[in-house]
């Protein structure tokens, strides 16, 4: 069946091929090009608004998006949230005046902490040693009204961080961080599955084994160790410190990309039109760029939506496992938030237990749960996007 | 093949008097043996698919009928329908997109087609070209599952490309059991049950076949394994003795020892014979309730007590089977069955003329040319002698040469078995070979059905006068090749009044509104065209 | 036969994957400045062995190669520090595949707080870990099948329906899930809910509070009088638990136990892994339930299902026998393919647990001081036992799929 639509092209069409309704005769100036790139963009959206989970999915990344947006309009003051020098510590108290502690302040731009004097508070009596001055706490990031506080950390020595600030401005670090991280890998990725994919041979062979190669080993590991690498050799700073992590992702994550395409690019390789394009003479460049690529591309789309919610799951990882990725405990990424919550876990469970179910444990559990949950909103709706961008592209599986 | 089994075993009865259990009638099974008799007839069918894109028209109140020994051939362009066609027939069509929307399809009076309307509602969605189709999942599950009286047993098909057709991970010999095991496993457990291997006529027999052996005398080695096979009253011993002989080396000495040896997967442990007898009571009701489907596509109503009456007989015996998987009783029980089965299939593989069939039985299907695998499966199809065969052109796919031998063997097995086939083809000279009658189809509909020699003598519908004609003619070089203008219509919007209207040499007015109504030219003649005036066919 | 030869092939296939990611570890850690390498492979064994931490080498961090003594001259010489980089890389190779991975640092974290890890070999180390990571893994695995191929058969049989709805919230929600987000919240969830002294365990019944039972490898030390044992060690536990952690004889806990007879502490090691291994599960489920689904759904679509369907079959047997078993190849690559993804869940998941595996050795070399021996360590490990995994994936494949063996 020719799928020619609603408006057929005139050269071929002949009485009664047309919709009902059509005269027999066709004039060419209502003809119309049709356009089959948009048509199978719209057969696409058809079969993905269908899905009533991708298009959840759709909603909350919608919604994750604004909140990217917000977080990069209104920028809070960064001493704001770059809060606690946990491995650095305040500097000496001696600068200060009598009655006054020195907070350690971090702000942006700046290569090593510093400090600033301010009164100590003294709340129910006891004065505490390890805080963000109010002015600080209390600003809000722009016009909405979410003061969240929470008090966290070592059981007896609290330090007020803005939750709510630090969730917005994760937003924009993760996505920001995915995104870069995905595309490039994804890109890499591409262009060397294509390569492997399409000459073959011996390119083939040493591609794949420098793909297995690196999909041997675990994702966590290889960054670990590569920040490690990079750290004695010289990469200290922060943003340099930050982007050799995203060099890091960035080169254990293109063997998957490459997998996939080389295995699409070896069917698309059989295909008549690529023997009909090369019989005609087109050169391995232009069947490279015009038909192979094209065509190898969709699931490229479907695993890259699907790796944009993994990234943040495993900088949270990394995170958990103590290695010092990022310069301070409290940095405002979900994944940093919610595994310094659970660094003094297992002595407030054992307290938990003994004292039994209901009473106070001292355990901040919204320190965990709510990084926790951006994360899992953040990650499920990536992937139910991408489950149904799946189900949508596939031709195999459409009804 | 399988008639010549059964038929040894029954004068087998007759010598020594010694059975088990009576063997059911499968009176049900085979019809009666009238020629001219109908064992299918198609009547009004209409297939729709309802995609994206908007609903395809497939088929359009396609009817014909097909009788005992007869070879009909359904011709027509690719994308007319045919393969839909077949696919209706046995309810393979995938159910989204695919929907038989009405008809009827009357197997030895049973209506396959019973309970459609049931199974789904229409809906038109406004300002689109899609149509909301709300099916009745386990409606549709159930009719699945009453085809399973007809499919293989009754209706048999075979497919269009054979190395796709066949499972790639298990042996040929394996899938030609399953069929082997599903229908005609009661005959085959109740052969392993009966089988006497210590009867005193079998050590004669295999002494005289050991002689027989020596001096590779074909015939006598023939007949003296068949000997054996009725002494041992195991058919397939005569397959098995004949292939081992065969394989074995000149010089090796096929003696007794080794034959004793071969005798052995005969003496069934207890173990063994109580599970035997536990699987033929299953397929006994397996059988059983394949008939009460049988029974309720011809009366056309649920037999609910009749199989809830067969159901309560099961389920003692299922509970008993799974421990014995448990604890890997499996291998040891199966394996007589499992060897039989081996032996049978390399009996339906010298059937369909493949040569060394003992080590092809052992063989992958992707191990196998396309040549092979279609005689494969054939044998497949024909070992449990359907009444009708539907081949959904299986030479297509093969080429010119393997392509005759296959017709070659399909017309021998129909003479010899006896079955209906329906053959599915654009190829005219296939159809010239081997049909006698012949359907022509265009985009969804019939126009022609007569005898192949009336066809090609006198074409009647312009389509098949356009079809006949452009074939191109060796004796006439100097004629430029002809061809039907025009191409086949979008079945989405086909067109109004007769669907080869717009490409018609000889349209009408009246063409363009009204169906043609299929009328009898005589001869057995019949044609749906506004040319012809003759009797109107009574659908 | 044709097997065999396919496995050799395979066999054969992976040295350039080892040899390549030696080559990338080898280049990270020659990143690392010299004095740290030392502390961390001083090898003085190959012949004569001697306690390293006896002989640290007390030359200053910034001190030139011109140290005058001759204990770090000798390691310098044997790292082949002061060769060129080709050799090294080959002294590397030589030193990785004997494995000789080098020693605890004496003075990291981990070291510290753990004085018996002090000073040890780095495979020996890695030796006494694993097999509670092999053990968890396992029992991880067995979850993940039982509930991920039946449920990804039925997702694609019923594709569409409530069945499938369920089957896809639930493996999104494994994915997206943090796995220490999930195990955390269990843990304190299924201690909150038990709650107050110790009442599950047979073992520490009423003695301890509920997370000491479900939380570490062994019971907590002041159980041990009550296994029924007369031979306890220095800290309280039987002598066939050695130093806390290190089982006899064969280093595998729960086996161990029962071979010493003691069933209820068998029962006790694997309720422990129970939690972790539903966590890991829950998070590997997710990645395999969809690709059953979908390469059940690829396989219904095939002809020669058609063909058992033609052939008078019923649904179930269509489905389990004909399109489960090709659908199953499949699986089993991915299923090597996600091992990667499986093993670097275990360090946090043992963390969280404080399980005594190889990932919670990774976590403590990387707390505060680095212990680069264990680190580079666990990475090879890590490697082999994804390479392992392949392996075992392809020779598995090979069995199911005939048409493999053939090229």
């Amino acid at each position: 069946m020719s799928a020619t639509g609603t408006n057929g092209i005139a050269e071929e069409a002949l009485p009664g091929e047309g919709p009902p309704g059509n005269s027999a005769t066709v004039t060419a100036s209502t003809r119309r090009r049709p356009n089959p790139r948009l048509d199978q963009f719209k057969r696409t959206w058809y079969f993905f608004r269908r899905n009533t989970l991708a298009m959840v999915g759709l909603g909350i990344l919608v919604f994750f998006v604004a909140a990217f947006v917000y977080g990069l309009v209104f920028q809070g003051p960064t001493t704001q949230l770059n809060l606690y020098c946990a491995t650095d510590g305040a500097p000496s108290q001696s600068t200060c005046p009598a009655g006054n502690i020195s907070v350690c302040t971090y702000p942006q731009g700046t290569t090593s902490p510093g400090a600033n004097c301010y009164q100590t508070p003294v709340i129910d009596g006891i004065p505490y040693n390890n805080f963000i001055p109010p002015t600080m706490t209390t600003t809000t990031l722009g016009p909405l009204p979410f003061g969240a506080l929470i008090q966290s950390g070592q059981v007896g020595t609290p330090y007020f961080y803005n939750l709510y600030a630090g969730l917005v401005k994760g937003t924009d670090w993760s996505l920001s961080i995915s995104v870069a991280i995905v595309l490039t890998g994804a890109i890499s990725g591409l262009l060397i599955g294509v390569i492997a994919g399409f000459y073959g041979g011996v390119v083939d062979e040493v591609l794949m084994r420098l793909t297995d190669i690196f999909l041997s080993v675990p994702q966590i590991l290889l960054v670990i160790v590569v920040i490690l690498a990079g750290q004695e050799i010289g990469i200290t700073g922060f943003d340099n410190r930050i982007l050799l992590m995203v060099g890091a992702f960035i080169a254990t994550w293109w063997p998957t990309y490459a997998r996939i395409v080389r295995g699409q690019v070896l069917v698309v390789r059989e295909q008549k039109y690529v023997e009909a394009a090369r019989a005609s003479g087109a050169s391995g460049g232009r069947i490279v760029r015009k038909h192979v690529m094209p065509n190898s591309v969709y699931p490229v789309f479907v695993q890259m939506s699907l790796d944009v919610g993994t990234v943040p799951l495993l900088i949270a990882a990394i995170v958990y496992i103590g290695f010092p990725i990022f310069p301070n405990v409290l940095w405002p990424e979900w994944g940093s938030i919610a595994a310094e919550s659970t660094l003094t876990l297992p002595d407030i469970l054992q307290e938990c237990a003994i004292l039994g179910s209901g009473s106070a444990c001292p355990f901040p559990w919204w320190q965990l749960l709510f990084p926790g949950m951006a994360l899992f909103l953040f990650a499920i709706s990536v992937n139910f996007v991408a489950d149904g961008l799946r189900d949508a592209l596939d031709p195999r599986l459409r009804r | 093949m399988a008639i010549a089994e059964s038929t040894i075993t029954t004068e087998e009865d007759q010598l020594t008097g010694v059975r088990e259990r009576p063997v059911p009638t499968t009176a049900a099974v085979r019809p009666a043996a009238t020629p001219g008799e109908v064992v299918l007839d198609v009547h009004d069918l209409a297939t729709y698919f309802y995609t994206y894109d908007g609903v395809v028209h497939a088929l359009e109140g396609v009817s014909f009928r097909v009788r005992k020994g007869e070879t009909v051939g359904l011709v027509g362009e690719t994308g007319c329908g045919k393969s839909v066609t077949a696919f209706s027939i046995t309810r393979l069509i995938s159910d989204p997109p695919g929907r038989i929307v009405h008809g009827t399809i009357r197997y030895q009076g049973a209506n396959l087609l019973w309970g459609l309307d049931r199974e789904a509602k229409f809906k038109p969605i406004k300002n689109s070209k899609m149509v909301k189709v709300s099916r009745k999942f386990r409606r549709i599950r159930a009719a699945n599952e009453r085809m399973r009286a007809v499919r293989g047993r009754g209706i048999s098909m075979i497919f269009q490309e054979p190395q796709q057709a066949m499972n790639p991970v298990f042996t040929i010999w394996d899938q030609l059991g399953e069929a082997l095991y599903l229908h005609r496993g009661i005959e085959l457990l109740d052969s392993l049950l009966a089988a006497t291997p210590d009867d005193p006529e079998v050590g004669p027999a295999l002494d005289a076949f050991v002689e027989a052996a020596r001096p590779r005398n074909a015939e006598q080695a023939r007949d003296a394994a068949r000997r054996v096979a009725m002494a041992v009253q195991v058919p397939s011993f005569e397959t098995e003795l004949l292939q081992t002989l065969r394989q074995a080396s000149v010089e090796t000495d096929f003696d007794r020892p080794r034959l004793n040896s071969m005798l052995k997967r005969f003496r069934l442990t207890p173990l063994q014979r109580s599970w035997l007898r536990r699987e033929r009571r299953r397929l006994e009701l397996d059988r059983e309730t394949c008939d009460i489907y049988l029974d309720e596509m011809r009366d056309g109503h649920l037999h609910r007590a009749r199989k809830a009456a067969v159901r309560s007989q099961r389920l003692p015996n299922s509970l008993r089977r799974f421990p014995l998987r448990l604890w890997g009783i499996n291998r040891h029980v199966q394996k007589p069955v499992k060897r039989e089965l081996y032996w049978q299939s390399v009996r339906l593989l010298e059937g369909v003329r493949i040569a060394n069939p003992a080590q092809v039985a052992r063989g992958y299907p992707h191990e196998l040319s396309g040549g092979m695998l279609q005689r494969v499966m054939i044998a497949m199809a024909l070992s449990t002698d359907p009444p009708l065969l539907l081949a959904d052109e299986p030479t297509t796919a093969l080429d010119v040469t393997i392509q005759a031998q296959i017709l070659d063997l399909m017309n021998d097995l129909k003479t010899r078995v006896g079955t209906a086939i329906m053959l599915i083809t654009h190829d005219l000279a296939v159809i010239a070979e081997v049909a006698d009658r012949v359907c022509v189809m265009y985009a969804g509909q019939i126009v022609e059905n007569a005898p192949v020699r009336e066809l090609f003598e006198a074409p009647l519908h312009p389509y098949t006068q356009g079809l006949i004609a452009s074939i191109p003619r060796v004796d006439r070089p100097e004629k430029a090749l002809f061809s039907i203008p025009g191409s086949v219509p979008n079945l989405i919007y086909p067109p109004a009044g007769c669907r080869f209207h717009p490409r018609c040499p000889q349209a009408m007015p009246v063409c363009r509104e009204v169906r043609p109504p299929v009328t009898d030219e005589g001869n057995g003649h019949q044609v749906a065209c506004h040319l012809y005036h003759g009797k109107t066919v009574e659908q | 036969m044709r097997l065999w030869i396919y496995i050799v092939r395979r066999l054969i296939l992976l040295v350039p994957i080892i040899i390549g990611v030696m080559t990338i570890t080898f280049a990270l850690i020659s990143a690392i400045p010299t004095q740290q390498r030392i502390e961390s492979y001083y090898a003085p064994c190959r012949g004569h062995c001697y306690q390293p931490w006896e002989q640290y080498i007390p030359c200053p961090t910034n001190a030139s190669a011109t140290c005058t003594n001759p204990l770090w001259t000798k390691a310098i010489d044997q790292l082949g520090l002061n060769y060129p980089v080709p050799v090294q890389w080959a002294i590397y190779m030589e030193n990785a595949l004997t494995f000789h991975w080098g020693y605890t640092n004496n003075f990291s974290t981990v070291v510290s707080n753990y004085p018996v890890l002090r000073g040890e070999a780095v495979t020996t180390v890695l030796g006494w870990f694993l097999p509670y990571t092999l053990e968890l893994a396992a029992l991880s695995l067995i979850i993940i099948m039982v509930i991920s191929l039946p449920l990804g058969n039925l997702s694609a049989v019923y594709r569409n329906r409530p069945v499938d709805q369920v089957s896809r919230i639930m493996s999104f929600s494994g994915y997206a899930l943090p796995a220490f987000l999930l195990g955390t919240l269990l843990l304190y969830a299924t201690i909150i809910v038990v709650g107050g002294p110790s009442q599950v365990s047979p073992i520490c019944k009423g003695h301890f509070a509920a997370l000491n039972d479900f939380w570490g490898s062994w019971p907590p030390v002041g159980c041990s009088n009550l296994y029924g044992t007369t031979n306890l060690g220095l800290d309280g536990y039987p002598t066939w638990l050695g130093g806390g952690f290190i089982s006899s004889p064969t280093g595998f806990p729960t086996i161990d136990a029962a071979l010493h007879g003691q069933w209820a502490l068998a029962g006790d090691t694997l309720l422990r892994l129970v939690l972790p291994a539903l966590v890991i599960a829950y998070g590997s489920i997710a990645l395999l339930l969809r690709f059953v689904r979908n390469s059940m759904l690829e396989v219904m679509n095939l002809d020669f299902v058609r063909t058992a369907r033609a052939k008078g079959l019923s649904e179930k047997v269509v489905t389990r026998r004909h399109a489960g078993r090709n659908s199953l190849n499949v699986t089993i690559t991915v299923l090597g393919l996600t091992f990667a993804f499986f093993i670097g869940g275990f360090p946090i998941i043992e963390s969280v647990f404080n399980l005594w595996g190889v990932g919670r050795l990774l976590a403590f070399s990387l707390e505060g001081s680095f212990d680069y021996g264990l680190i580079f360590g666990s990475t090879l490990l890590f490697t082999f036992l994804v390479v392992g995994a392949n392996i075992i994936v392809d020779v598995l494949y090979a069995y199911l799929d005939p048409r493999v063996r053939l090229g």
